[in-house]
């Protein structure tokens, strides 16, 4: 059920909107007007897009977005850590009193909104739908949106004056929200393609490395000082680096904040004023390092939700088949199976000690494509189906049903094939030897680095 | 002009410099990872050709120089000042700045100086300052000073940034074939002879094995190792992979006359193939060597210098028959014959003129002199100053720390209430 799966975006946009609350006291009525008409703009704006571009267009919109405000994130959490590590010491602030302009609330809260109504239109099925089910749905949406920023505005004036949030506080909290929204939509899930640029980023940057500062080849190298070059490698390495860009930009924040000076109480001539003052500014500051704790809370959930999502792939167990005497292997396209139903189909062919893992898949465009079980950059550890793409399991990548078919980067490598007579006929001399020289290219490429 | 001098000079002094300068170039490594997957290769290429980017990344280096000046001459400022030597405003030298009222009474004009001041410079000293005073000025300060670590770091940075700059700018390899008996090949003609090519067994920790490789020329024998590589003719000699040149002569009922070669095969590890086409004939000569008896050294042929060579004839797509010859030897069957009169010892060798891995490798042994100054300072002895300037219209003090912030300042607001007390006066003289 849909109703279901929505609600962990909409608790994360009331999480978004409650935090706004709080971090503007006195700006409601800018939140409110805000949250609830950015919410509806982006759900609606969405439900449109989805109408009348491809899915993978509006996908990408939407991930462009959250990729630029993880961006815009990481600018800032650096830029909070070089000011507050500036030694001049600031006069006496008083941080909790001094916000933001209205206007600025109003940008934050309806961009913030904006993004995380699209998030929730993406989820909807049937997106190809009528214009009066778009428009039953933007109503339905601005109904959610008005019960949930006043239930919100209710829960937030329940909440502890102790609990304070900071500017960078609430940037970090925003984005946090929006990134754990979109992590569960493995199209919009931004974490699973930062690991895997970042393997590919680190496997050249220690290759281009290696190679600039002279280091000897392998072949000259013990073996156990090369597996732990071999480290740097690995798949792992993209996951333990995405994690650490991950979750640098809160920890910065919480740095910055944890380590800002603390105002200056150098004129005060009274020993006791001077402590009372200093120690509300280190409760300040302590109360303001929560919200970026509990958004590296959010982060590490939306990791795992990234890690491990809820999805089921469809991925059949490869069916064995063999060649006739003329070294030809035909599958019918109709049958036991139907190869043109949209679904991946995969088979085992061997030749004697040789083996070869292939699929057949009919695109959304209704093309038929013969492919292998694995790609020209990873480990063959095979593809998955999912909401219209293919996912490699070494790598974690997403390729769009649209594309498969097609060569380069992770796509799975095209086989030559010939339809004839109600079957597809590949050549199984091609095939194994298109396997056997992948397999053999992938396992020099992770195996060596160099 | 002045004031856009110093603006510029401002601006190149920033602290900010790097972090912008290297979030630029992470932006544009992010926009060319959409475009391919070459995305460092393609960035770096970018860079060498595009002036914009190599003047950015150029702007580091430039902003060490500043920097360096900069911490420098606020250094000097700042010991001038302890001393009470300048009376220029040393705001911008501390880290805070407090105005106390006036040494002067209000009334009747005279000096006041709070009677504890002498006890002040007790207290200072008692918990571990050294105290300066002169006429109108007390200098108190406790630990050493993180300019000599700064320093360091900087010249680290400077030296990093330049290397990888001309490294991506400068950078010219040459792939060479350095054969045992031939000539050295050099990017700018041939060297002196190569006398020997040595593969051994390395004891050390990090390398397995080592390649040792002799040239003779008109300044005597020099020796080419590993690591670090050693320079010949303006370029660093890296050897990369090990082969053999082979002198081949083939002969097969179909061709007229026997083909003679010298071929070279890069053809180590043992099992990794490399091919020979016979020019104006349909045959081609696969060669590989065999892998080593179990338990020996995978090189043994090559350290050994016993090479036999397996090989597979080819007439176009068809295998005709495989065999194995060894040095010195021939193959005769059915009317072909496969002689390897003589196999020497090759190694495909990088001639690489890249002067900026020199400045990378003293980069790495700046920064660890850095941390190595650094850490001990930082944990115990912390540079903190204290600077009261006396003035009969306004008394100022000046505190800054590079570490123990709480600690210097408990003992600063201490000094401040003590100086603030008025008792007496205490006239003039």
């Amino acid at each position: 059920m849909f109703a279901v799966k929505i609600i962990p975006h909409i608790l994360a946009w009331a999480g978004i909107v409650l935090i706004l609350f709080r971090g503007s006291p006195g700006q409601r009525p800018a939140v409110t007007l805000a949250s609830i008409s950015g919410f509806v703009a982006g759900s609606s704006g969405a439900f449109i897009l989805f109408r009348f571009f491809p899915e993978p267009v509006v996908f990408g919109v939407i991930k462009s977005v959250l990729g630029v405000s993880f961006l815009l994130l990481w600018g800032v959490a650096v830029a909070a850590l070089y000011l507050c590590s500036s030694a001049r010491v600031v006069a006496v602030q008083q941080e909790g009193k001094s916000g933001m302009s209205s206007l600025w609330t109003g940008v934050i809260a309806g961009a913030a909104s904006l993004v995380a109504g699209a998030i929730c239109a993406s989820r909807l099925p049937g997106r190809d739908s009528t214009v009066l089910e778009v428009v039953l749905l933007v109503l339905a949406a601005a109904a959610l949106a008005y019960v949930v920023v006043y239930a919100v505005r209710a829960v937030e004036k329940l909440l502890s004056a102790s609990f304070i949030v900071s500017k960078l506080g609430l940037l970090t909290i925003v984005i946090a929200l929006l990134l754990f929204s979109a992590s569960s939509i493995l199209r919009l899930d931004l974490f699973s393609p930062l690991s895997m640029k970042v393997m590919k980023g680190i496997h050249d940057f220690v290759h281009q490395f290696m190679e600039s500062i002279l280091i000897p080849d392998h072949l000259f190298v013990r073996s156990a000082v090369w597996g732990y070059i071999g480290l740097l490698f690995s798949k792992e390495v993209g996951f333990w680096g995405g994690m650490v860009i991950w979750f640098v930009p809160a920890i910065l924040i919480i740095l910055a904040t944890r380590f800002k000076r603390l105002p200056s109480v150098a004129h005060i001539r009274q020993g006791a004023q001077r402590r009372k003052l200093l120690a509300a500014s280190i409760g300040l500051r302590r109360g303001q390092i929560v919200v970026p704790v509990i958004a590296l809370v959010v982060f590490a959930t939306a990791a795992y939700q990234s890690r491990f999502p809820n999805v089921e792939y469809w991925d059949p167990k490869p069916v064995p088949v063999s060649a006739n005497q003329a070294g030809e292997i035909f599958i019918p396209k109709k049958g036991d199976v139907n190869l043109e139903d949209g679904k991946l189909h995969k088979y085992l062919f061997k030749q004697g000690e040789r083996e070869a893992r292939f699929f057949v898949l009919m695109s959304p465009a209704g093309v038929l494509t013969v492919d292998l079980d694995a790609c020209a950059i990873c480990k063959p550890d095979g593809y998955g189906q999912a909401e219209g793409t293919v996912i490699c399991y070494y790598c974690k990548t997403l390729i769009p049903l649209e594309t498969v078919g097609k060569p380069g980067g992770c796509n799975p490598v095209p086989v030559p094939f010939t339809e004839k007579d109600g079957a597809v006929v590949i050549d199984g001399m091609t095939l194994i030897n298109s396997w056997s020289s992948t397999v053999k290219a992938t396992a020099g490429n992770k195996e060596g680095g160099k | 002009m002045k004031r856009l001098l110093s603006s510029l000079v401002a601006a190149g002094s920033s602290r900010a410099v790097p972090p912008v300068v290297i979030g630029l170039f992470f932006l544009i490594y992010i926009i060319i990872a959409f475009f391919t997957d070459e995305t460092l290769i393609t960035l770096m290429a970018f860079t060498r050709k595009s002036f914009v980017l190599a003047a950015l990344l150029a702007l580091i280096p430039l902003n060490c120089i500043f920097r360096m000046a900069w911490e420098t001459r606020r250094g000097r400022a700042r010991r001038r000042a302890l001393a009470g030597i300048d009376s220029e405003s040393v705001s911008d030298l501390f880290d805070e700045t407090v105005s106390l009222p006036g040494a002067a009474d209000p009334d009747s004009g005279h000096h006041t100086l709070a009677p504890g001041v002498a006890g002040l410079e007790t207290r200072l000293a008692s918990v571990g300052y050294k105290v300066c005073r002169t006429e109108k000025t007390i200098a108190a300060w406790r630990g050493l000073s993180a300019y000599p670590a700064r320093l360091l770091f900087l010249v680290g940075t400077f030296c990093l940034f330049s290397g990888i700059l001309i490294s991506i700018t400068t950078r010219a390899a040459y792939r060479q074939m350095v054969i045992e008996g031939v000539p050295m090949p050099t990017p700018s003609g041939t060297g002196g002879l190569v006398e020997r090519i040595a593969l051994a067994k390395s004891t050390g920790s990090i390398l397995s094995r080592v390649l040792t490789m002799e040239v003779v020329g008109r300044n005597g024998t020099k020796t080419f190792g590993l690591y670090p590589p050693s320079m010949y003719d303006g370029a660093f000699v890296y050897p990369r992979y090990l082969g053999v040149a082979a002198h081949i002569i083939f002969a097969a009922p179909d061709m007229k006359t026997e083909y003679e070669t010298y071929s070279n095969l890069n053809c180590y590890p043992p099992g990794k193939e490399d091919s020979v086409l016979i020019a104006g004939s349909p045959y081609k000569i696969i060669f590989s060597i065999p892998e080593p008896t179990a338990g020996s050294d995978r090189y043994i042929s090559y350290m050994s210098g016993v090479t036999m060579v397996n090989f597979k004839l080819l007439k176009g797509p068809d295998l005709l028959f495989a065999g194995s010859a060894r040095q010195g030897g021939e193959f005769v069957r059915d009317g072909y014959r496969l002689a390897l009169p003589d196999i020497k010892r090759l190694v495909v060798t990088d001639f690489i003129k890249d002067y900026g891995v020199l400045f990378i490798w003293v980069s790495a042994l700046f920064f660890t002199a850095a941390v190595f100054v650094w850490l001990p300072i930082r944990i115990f002895f912390p540079r903190c100053e204290i600077l009261f300037r006396l003035d009969p219209h306004a008394t100022k003090a000046y505190s800054r720390t590079e570490g123990r912030l709480r600690m210097h300042a408990g003992v600063f607001y201490e000094a401040l209430d003590v100086l603030a007390v008025r008792k007496t006066d205490i006239p003039d003289g």
